[in-house]
């Protein structure tokens, strides 16, 4: 598990979101990098060895709670971010009857 | 079309390069002094032996009510989006029972019940074990969720479950709020610093309830609106 290839994934949803020719796959885009920003901050909070944070036996190492805090929003939001692009994709398609964007815009992508 | 898809991978490399350089010192700009405080005083200021429960009720208590916030404004927006008006939204669902299989059925109605009670557990244990409202709130809409395979003939009101949801996120605001007059500042624990932790979990539980009943509905409300447009 390394930051760099956590980075990655997310380059990886960058250029599947600059050259996808489908409204669904750009959604499906925006997934992949959220997936990769949960796990590059997961990294980092993350050691060798370490136990979950919940204090229910003295000495044990644990690791960061921070990150993990902060990604259970993050899961929440993407959740409600995708629900409300495939809302918006519907509603694309009854518009245009179709969920191309070369369609939807009318130019060559 | 190739020419660009190559300048858009230089591109892209390019920024990792940028990323890889930015990451070779990490202990410049990551150490475990957060963690080590979390460790030592966590317990006693909130009350929770779940640290990630104790970050985002009380010390990260103004992420959560934004994140709350923007569920909310999201099933509103999803709701406005969609084609229908609310009567046709308010019709009786149209999935088919011939399609659903009959061992799908039977064992949906065995297993909703302990789904049910398994996201109650989550909830209000928040504090003490793995999960939370959040965690909670998904198993509990999920057990809802089941309900529509079981009984197709109930349908569920939308504009009530908005409005319910609205009256829970106006309480958890109301609630975070109640710190300012026992603790002179705004968005923590309202029992005082020095109160027993026994004291403190009561208000990690109620929180928790909240918005496990909050995430629930906000789901529900999600996948109901999608199955009435796919009609």
């Amino acid at each position: 598990m390394n930051p760099i290839l956590s980075f990655i994934v997310i380059l990886i949803g960058v250029f599947g979101l600059a050259t996808s020719k489908n409204i669904i796959k750009s959604i499906f885009c925006v997934s992949i990098i959220e997936v990769g920003t949960i796990l590059l901050f997961l990294n980092f909070g993350m050691y060798e060895g370490g136990s979950i944070p919940i204090l229910n036996s003295i000495g044990i190492e644990i690791v960061d709670p921070l990150p993990q805090a902060i990604m259970i929003t993050t899961i929440i939001i993407g959740s409600t971010i995708t629900s409300l692009g495939l809302m918006l994709s519907v509603k694309i398609f009854h518009h245009y009857g179709s969920i191309e964007w070369k369609t939807v815009l009318k130019r060559d992508i | 079309m190739l020419i660009k898809r190559i300048t858009i991978i230089l591109l892209l490399s390019f920024v990792l390069y940028l990323f890889i350089i930015s990451i070779a010192n990490l202990s410049d700009i990551y150490n475990s002094a957060g963690k080590d405080f979390f460790a030592d005083n966590g317990f006693y200021d909130t009350g929770s032996l779940n640290l990630v429960t104790a970050i985002y009720l009380d010390y990260r208590l103004f992420d959560s009510l934004f994140e709350a916030g923007i569920l909310l404004i999201t099933v509103s927006g999803i709701m406005w989006i969609s084609e229908y008006n609310i009567l046709t939204k308010n019709a009786p669902l149209m999935l088919d029972k011939q399609k659903t299989s009959e061992l799908f059925i039977t064992f949906s109605r065995l297993l909703y019940p302990i789904m049910f009670l398994f996201g109650i557990y989550i909830i209000t244990n928040g504090h003490l074990s793995p999960g939370g409202g959040f965690q909670g709130g998904a198993i509990v809409a999920t057990a809802v969720l089941i309900l529509y395979y079981i009984d197709i003939s109930k349908s569920m009101d939308v504009n009530k479950l908005l409005n319910i949801e609205k009256i829970l996120f106006i309480l958890l605001v109301s609630i975070a709020f109640i710190s300012l007059l026992t603790r002179n500042e705004v968005f923590t624990n309202f029992v005082p610093l020095d109160g027993s932790t026994e004291l403190k979990s009561i208000y990690l539980i109620l929180l928790n309830l909240i918005i496990g009943t909050k995430v629930a509905i906000g789901l529900i409300a999600i996948f109901t609106v999608f199955l009435k447009e796919g009609r």
